[in-house]
């Protein structure tokens, strides 16, 4: 690939004219190789063409994941090209449409996506396969009805969030005891990944016989969820413990409990494992978070998206490993 | 009614709101009418009162500032680097995050006044820059930094609230002074009344102008500092959206977006508004999508609330006549 042009497509905040004259480039250019490209992918191509797209390269994690990525490809040159995108913030879906009909205006040879919404991607990804684009599905797992719906099936590579933040909460309830009341902080109501860690932290607390007295959104930021456990703290004298769907909710939390002067008597988990969180984990200020190995689930998806293409796995779903992290 | 007095009736009308407001949520929830409530509400603003403070300066001349958040953090961002990466001493530090805050403020006004851009598109790009600036500055890593910045947020002892909060309040009150008691103020207010009419009295507005965004810059630059104390680490997302937290806090304190006339103190109750909505809310446990539909219609509601106030008592004539007399004498406007 031209690498001016991935520069340019990589960028964007660029204008809308740019990225429109860009836009009729790619179909122009996507036009004229289609029929070569088609041939490539029936046998295979020697050296695919692998588009990773991803949340807000923003977030720590989506980063880690990314640079993850790029380095497995720098240690396999020889076996395939990547091309790494993210978008500006974790809701702008409409950029990582845009994203992903640039790449197959590239014919890339396969998209590694980390939806940033379980089900207003399906559609675009849907056209991605009708172009003859492998697609695999990491992080945030697409939503099953609606792929149904869309007729088609996306591999899932990734951890099983529910079963690791049901790990995370157990951890957190061996000093606890029934009865206690405790809270949870969830990430953005409307993503699946959220709702699973939520669902898995009320799976930990409810063997428990722990009360849950509260459960709201942090929106995965770091100072709303210091309000809002601010807020929990005031209301509940009596809270034991602060479930955070992140890391960085768990740091505000942290310094909420903190600035309520409770430090130690109330407890505090998140998910993750974020580098900020250590000196807290520590501490023991935060008991446990959970490690999904973010610097390795982009390359699990891309990996398995290499051993499709070379008809050496069935595209089937992949459940990485997420281990609790202590003190 | 004369103008002292008039402005008192204004600062009465604020707080009743914000006290409904209080005692609405006592009503609603168990603990919110407690000691406890107030001092986290009090420790929680001073970013936000900082930054609103300036804000109301910037929409008085009739301009905007877009890249508040966005600066607020990248000059986090930067006091972050600086104690973690760079283990420079705690005053250099903030003195560093000030710096970059000012800078960022004096780039805009002298960006916008000096060729005449409007504001609004100049703080749009200062948005982008900035923030992209705290990403590549962090490597988008939020930095852990403890005990060395949490001293301004940890309330003093004896007194229950933090430096922070202290020093804010001291903005919001030097703010006002300066506003309505120097010839700086009056020449905001003239500049966001009739800016050719200044020209015409001799009085080069520009260099006003450039400095209102300069210290709206500085202003940022602290409320940086807060936050990063407040959550004892440096967030490169932070402050994502606080622009427009604080154009509604004053904008729901009256001033308005069209210049010429506000008040900072109103402002403060803007903030204490918003703040006290936003605390409120999480802890009678309101959902998030509910917890945004209040907050909206309570932000039109204070605005329209605010407009009829003021149709009624046709108080644009009165600034008007302001306006045209000195200060002094201004206590003899009928």
């Amino acid at each position: 690939m031209n690498p001016m042009k991935k520069t340019l497509f990589s960028n964007s905040v660029a204008g809308l004219a740019l990225a429109l004259s860009l836009g009729s480039l790619a179909v122009l250019n996507g036009g004229c190789n289609k029929s070569q490209n088609t041939a490539d992918n029936k046998s295979a191509p020697a050296k695919p063409k692998v588009a990773l797209v991803m949340k807000s390269l923003a977030n720590e994690f989506f980063s880690t994941m990314a640079e993850g990525a790029k380095q497995h490809q720098a240690a396999n040159a020889a076996s395939y090209d990547l091309v790494v995108n993210g978008i500006k913030n974790e809701t702008d879906l409409a950029e990582q449409v845009n994203l992903v009909e640039q790449m197959i205006a590239q014919q890339v040879n396969a998209i590694v996506i980390a939806p940033a919404d379980s089900k207003a991607l399906v559609t675009v990804l849907k056209h991605a396969k009708e172009a003859g684009i492998l697609v695999v599905n990491i992080d945030n797992k697409l939503d099953a009805d609606v792929l149904k719906q869309a007729g088609i099936t996306v591999p899932f590579v990734g951890p099983d969030n529910r079963a690791g933040a049901r790990k995370v909460g157990e951890a957190l309830a061996k000093q606890l005891q029934a009865g206690d009341k405790v809270a949870i902080i969830e990430g953005i109501p409307t993503a699946f990944n959220g709702q699973q860690r939520r669902l898995g932290f009320e799976d930990a607390m409810k063997a428990a016989g722990v009360n849950i007295v509260s459960v709201q959104s942090g929106r995965w930021e770091m100072e709303k969820a210091n309000n809002v456990a601010s807020a929990m703290l005031n209301e509940h004298a009596d809270l034991k413990a602060i479930l955070c769907a992140n890391d960085n909710m768990a740091l505000g939390a942290v310094s909420a409990i903190q600035a309520a002067d409770k430090t130690g008597k109330v407890l505090v988990v998140g998910f993750d494992n974020i580098s900020a969180l250590r000196p807290l984990l520590d501490k023991g200020q935060v008991v446990a978070t959970a490690d999904q190995h973010g610097d390795r689930l982009a390359v699990f998806g891309i990996e398995a998206a290499l051993k499709i293409l070379k008809g050496e796995a069935p595209p089937a779903d992949q459940t990485t490993a997420v281990d609790v992290v202590t003190k | 009614m004369n103008l002292k007095a008039k402005k008192l009736v204004e600062y009465m009308a604020m707080l009743v709101i914000w006290l409904g407001l209080v005692l609405l949520f006592g009503l609603m929830s168990h603990n919110f009418l407690s000691e406890r409530t107030f001092v986290t509400l009090a420790n929680r603003i001073p970013a936000l009162t900082v930054v609103a403070a300036g804000m109301t300066l910037v929409l008085i001349i009739g301009g905007i500032d877009l890249s508040v958040g966005s600066v607020l953090g990248l000059c986090g961002a930067v006091v972050g680097l600086a104690l973690v990466n760079f283990h420079l001493p705690f005053w250099a530090a903030i003195l560093l995050g000030l710096g970059v805050g000012l800078g960022a403020g004096t780039l805009n006004g002298l960006v916008s006044v000096g060729f005449g851009i409007p504001s609004f598109i100049v703080s749009l790009g200062m948005l982008e820059i900035a923030r992209g600036l705290a990403y590549l500055t962090t490597n988008s890593q939020t930095k852990y930094i403890g005990g060395a910045v949490e001293g301004l947020s940890t309330p003093v002892a004896g007194l229950a609230v933090s430096p922070a909060f202290l020093i804010a309040v001291l903005v919001v009150v030097a703010g006002q002074v300066v506003l309505s008691r120097t010839v700086f103020g009056r020449y905001l207010i003239a500049i966001g009344t009739n800016e050719q009419a200044v020209r015409l009295a001799g009085i080069n507005p520009k260099p006003v102008k450039i400095a209102v965004f300069a210290l709206l810059g500085l202003l940022t630059g602290l409320g940086g500092v807060f936050y990063t104390s407040r959550l004892g680490s440096s967030d490169p997302n932070a402050g994502v959206g606080l622009e427009l937290s604080a154009i509604a806090a004053v904008v729901i304190g009256g001033t308005s977006l069209m210049g010429g006339r506000g008040s900072v103190v109103n402002t403060f109750f803007g903030v204490l508004i918003i703040a006290t909505l936003e605390a409120g809310l999480a802890q009678v446990g309101a959902s998030e999508p509910t917890k945004r539909v209040i907050t909206g219609v309570v932000i039109v509601g204070a605005v329209i609330l605010d407009a009829w106030r003021h149709h009624l008592t046709g108080k644009k004539f009165m600034l008007l006549k302001q306006l045209f007399s000195r200060p002094p004498s201004s206590k003899s406007t009928p």
